[in-house]
């Protein structure tokens, strides 16, 4: 196939004519010719004072296979090429992880709705954990404030900025619910979004193309997606970062909540149960019969968003 | 002609290449209610090598949980003058300006409305280095959640087993938990009404 | 134009290309401004590139904006060839067949449009590359986009291969050999369809959007097309019939009027279908719809633009259905523009955005394009249309010249 390529790509006119299977021919010709021409853009945007290694690392970056296609030695050299770039790019020194998931191991997520009080140290501990952008003001976890009578977070107030709690109102908070069945794995064209063994639902930020059909697929808005570069302040970026987790992203790819992929994967809980302060946020192994998630399937009466659709989410919601 | 002979085929393939998909779909994995009733087998924490001892005081906790013995959190360290039989003697406490330095300052907003818990409810009358539970038997600081449960029996039923309250730091390794009173002022123990961490964007801006 | 036929792929191309620049001031004025549009487009897309999409209206919630809108009712265009091929090629009419390569052109460049549009909504178009099967990944037959891609590009090809075979024969002086082109043809019948229903089933298989979500979308998508796509090309028509030497005998403006009647009434019944499921009972489903046709808490960008959009739907399938003036070319006309303008308003930012309000977590916010996604908009039109005159103007050089060499043959195409 590959010597194919080099061979249609200049007789294309005549090709077209000529050879009635030129589909992917044209295709190939039209896309080597593509990626030539951006390999260009994406070494261009280096700047004048651009070393060749910098170039040389975003080209590499930019010709790689998607990541759960890569050996462990390719995972390895994304990792150290990443690590490096951090430092020639923005003067950071930072550690970053590919550390695969922990055998036997599946995440699930509770929800306390009565001890909820929207405090949102949850919400401004995500920001923190996973360098989100602070210019938008990106937060992958949303918490609403809802009157008595309707259990339902599309009738609550996702805004409010006022002293919590307020008598008479609770509060409930959504993020992706990294499902099992998820609508977002399926629609993406590129494969670029995943379900990891141990549940987590991530995205590879390099091999994703920001069309936004995952966006459209979702269901419980789970997804953000970067419409300029985010900007996070130099002395606030979190540098134990994770290459499918809070690495630093760039403009027109899409992010998500990756339950803290960073943490999780070496005991820790996610940013947002550990920031709680009432303790309404319950994390564990689900494969765990003792694990405090699984007391909380057994003995409260557990419900999760949008049932009907099928999604088979990892999160739940109770109530005392 | 290579085509034709291709597609034609190709077009009828596609309704039994949806449907193949949609059932390799649902079968490729279990629903997640699937796998947690398969899943019976314990769960070896310990494995995580990344969760690591934290560098707190722990006690082990008196009961179990559904996993076994699990720690909490200790009380006495965070006390900044225990021991209180330093002061409270058999004799009445002597000490100068004893109700500013010590904590005169506390008002009880525990038992509701009229009802409000009086200081030696909890506290043992005659050695103040312990609580004390309804029997008169003594409880140790550390060991508040006794206390606690007496009256608040369902969430120290929760709380043993991992609905209410925190865990520390990690989910996986030792099962380290707060204490009643990492959360709760047992003086005062509801939360405090405050303004949120942050706020989010109204999304048309 | 030269006495001594010349030969040969170059001279093919240089004589297009001459015959396609060929013309008056008018015409050189039309070709001049949509090259300036297509060049304010390109700022506008390299201000995008450089900063990436928020210098669109987009957000999170409506995720989806102009580009897309655009990119859907322009597939129904596309699509929309196959209403002068099935008469011409499966039922054999003459008159039909004497022009059904005008429809292609237009299906070609309605096909080039989308893709633009495609390419200048993502996020990261140097990364297209990835979607390539074997040096990226393929989500097939997962996901509906990579059954876009597949069927978009195909009919790409078949409608543009087989004209340029046919215009090729003709320009050499001979007839295109029936069996090597016409089972494409016919082949291209089934794939117009396809290409609309993968397109609509982009949206339709979308449980999270409920106003989406619904079995008539595909079906009402072709309905939509099929009206909408024969009033651009109906459009084109008089535009030649006005211009140029080009015969285009009035009984095609009358068959093809009768084609558009009956897409556009099966197209207001599948509308009225819609509106009885979303208002007669009011579910939470329904709130897009209220969104839509009233505002919803107080957003209400979109309601002047909808009602807009059925009065002129309405208007234009009257006009054609009731046509006095027995295809009296400026009548027709109006009828068209008023006919595509509504179809474009409800079947672009009429279906798109409203899909995405309230989002899924019930959140309520409106949209308005920017202005540099405005020009970019215009770009890509203006790229359609000059694509859609770089095709027709020499194939209509080329029939013309064929016909007036060849008399004896009764009429090119067949």
């Amino acid at each position: 196939m590959d010597h194919g390529k080099k061979k249609n790509a200049p007789l294309r006119t005549a090709g077209l004519l000529a050879n009635k299977c030129t589909r992917r021919s044209f295709l190939k010709g039209v896309s080597i010719a593509a990626a030539a021409g951006s390999a260009g853009l994406v070494t261009g945007g280096c700047g004048s004072v651009a070393s060749s290694e910098e170039a040389k690392l975003k080209w590499q970056e930019f010709f790689k296979k998607n990541y759960r296609l890569m050996t462990q030695e390719e995972k390895n050299a994304t990792v150290e090429r990443l690590e490096r770039l951090a430092k020639l790019q923005r003067g950071l020194d930072i550690q970053m992880s590919n550390q695969a998931p922990i055998n036997n191991v599946l995440y699930g997520y509770a929800f306390n709705v009565t001890r909820c009080k929207g405090y949102m140290d949850c919400v401004a501990a995500c920001v923190k954990e996973n360098n989100l952008d602070r210019r938008t003001k990106t937060q992958y976890i949303r918490i609403f404030e809802l009157d008595p009578g309707k259990l339902d977070p599309t009738s609550g107030d996702g805004k409010y900025f006022h002293e919590v709690p307020v008598q008479d109102k609770f509060y409930m908070g959504v993020q992706c619910f990294h499902c099992e069945n998820a609508p977002c794995i399926r629609a993406c064209p590129t494969k670029a979004t995943w379900r990891e063994p141990d549940g987590i639902v991530v995205v590879d930020y390099d091999w994703c193309i920001g069309c936004r059909y995952c966006l459209a697929a979702c269901p419980y808005w789970g997804r953000r997606f970067n419409w300029g570069n985010p900007v996070v302040p130099k002395e606030e970026i979190n540098t134990k970062q994770h290459y499918l987790g809070n690495r630093m992203r760039w403009k027109g790819v899409m992010e998500k909540c990756t339950f803290c992929i960073q943490r999780t994967r070496q005991g820790k809980l996610p940013a947002c149960a550990d920031a709680c302060p009432t303790g309404s946020r319950v994390f564990g192994n689900l494969l765990d019969p003792d694990s405090e998630i699984r007391f909380v399937l057994q003995n409260k009466k557990v419900f999760r968003f949008k049932e009907d659709l099928n999604t088979d989410p990892k999160f739940w919601y109770f109530m005392d | 002609m290579k085509i034709l002979t291709l597609h034609f085929p190709f077009r009828f393939l596609i309704p039994v290449a949806v449907f193949l998909n949609c059932q390799l779909a649902m079968a490729g994995h279990d629903s997640v209610m699937d796998r947690i009733q398969t899943a019976d087998q314990p769960f070896d924490n310990m494995q995580v090598e990344s969760a690591y001892q934290l560098p707190v005081k722990t006690v082990l906790v008196k009961e179990p949980y559904q996993g076994g013995v699990f720690r909490v959190l200790a009380r006495k360290d965070a006390i900044s003058r225990y021991r209180c039989s330093v002061c409270h003697t058999r004799k009445p406490p002597q000490a100068r300006d004893g109700a500013i330095i010590a904590h005169g300052d506390i008002r009880i907003n525990h038992g509701q409305g009229e009802n409000e818990l009086a200081c030696i409810e909890c506290h043992d009358r005659l050695d103040r280095d312990f609580l004390v539970d309804m029997e008169g038997k003594k409880i140790d600081f550390d060991h508040s959640y006794q206390l606690c449960g007496q009256c608040h029996f369902r969430p120290k039923r929760d709380w043993l087993g991992g609905a209410h309250g925190k865990r520390v730091t990690y989910w996986a390794g030792e099962r380290v938990v707060m204490n009643c009173t990492s959360c709760h002022n047992p003086h005062s123990p509801a939360f405090k009404t405050k303004m949120p961490e942050t706020y989010s964007l109204p999304l048309d801006e | 134009m030269t006495t001594e036929p010349k030969k040969g792929h170059v001279a093919f191309v240089s004589d297009c290309i001459r015959w396609f620049l060929a013309g008056g001031l008018v015409f050189k004025i039309y070709l001049a401004t949509l090259l300036i549009v297509m060049g304010v487009g390109v700022y506008a897309y390299g201000r995008q590139f450089q900063e990436g999409l928020m210098i669109t209206g987009m957000s999170d919630i409506i995720s989806w904006g102009l580009y897309i809108s655009n990119f859907t009712f322009f597939v129904g265009v596309a699509a929309a060839a196959v209403m002068l091929i099935l008469p011409a090629y499966v039922y054999k009419d003459k008159d039909f067949h004497a022009v059904v390569i005008i429809g292609e052109g237009v299906a070609v460049g309605a096909l080039v449009m989308c893709l633009l549009f495609i390419t200048v909504d993502m996020g990261g178009p140097i990364k297209l590359w990835h979607m390539i099967p074997g040096i990226g990944l393929f989500n097939w037959p997962s996901s509906i986009l990579t059954w876009d891609v597949l069927v978009l590009s195909g009919y790409l090809a078949l409608n543009g291969l087989v004209p340029l075979y046919i215009l090729y024969s003709y320009y050499h002086e001979r007839e295109p050999v029936g069996w090597k082109y016409q089972p494409f043809v016919f082949l291209s019948i089934f794939w117009a369809i396809a290409i609309h229903m993968v397109t609509a089933f982009l949206y339709q298989g979308l449980p999270a959007r409920p106003f989406w979500d619904n079995p008539l979308l595909g079906p009402r998508f072709l309905a939509s097309a099929f009206a909408a796509g024969p009033a651009v090309i109906m459009m084109v028509f008089i535009a030649i019939k006005e211009k140029t030497n080009f015969p285009i005998d009035t009984n095609i403006f009358f068959k093809l009027k009768r084609i558009i009647v009956v897409a556009a009434v099966i197209n207001l019944v599948m509308l009225f279908s819609e509106l009885f499921k979303e208002f007669y009972t009011f579910t939470h489903h329904s709130l897009a719809a209220q969104y839509l046709y009233f505002g919803l808490e107080g957003h209400d960008s979109l309601v002047p633009w909808i009602w807009t959009a059925i009065a002129l739907n309405v208007l234009g399938t009257l006009l054609f259905a009731f046509d006095p003036t027995k295809c009296n070319p400026r009548y027709l006309m109006v009828a068209a523009i008023s006919l595509f303008t509504g179809i474009w308003i409800e079947k672009g930012f009429g279906l798109i955005i409203p899909g995405f309000v309230p989002s899924p977590m019930g959140e309520v916010v409106d949209y308005t394009p920017s202005s540099l996604e405005i020009l970019i908009t215009l770009g890509v039109l203006a790229t359609g249309m000059l694509v859609v005159t770089l095709l027709i103007k020499p194939a209509l050089v080329i029939l013309l010249r064929y016909t007036e060499r060849h008399p004896e043959q009764e009429k090119v195409g067949s």
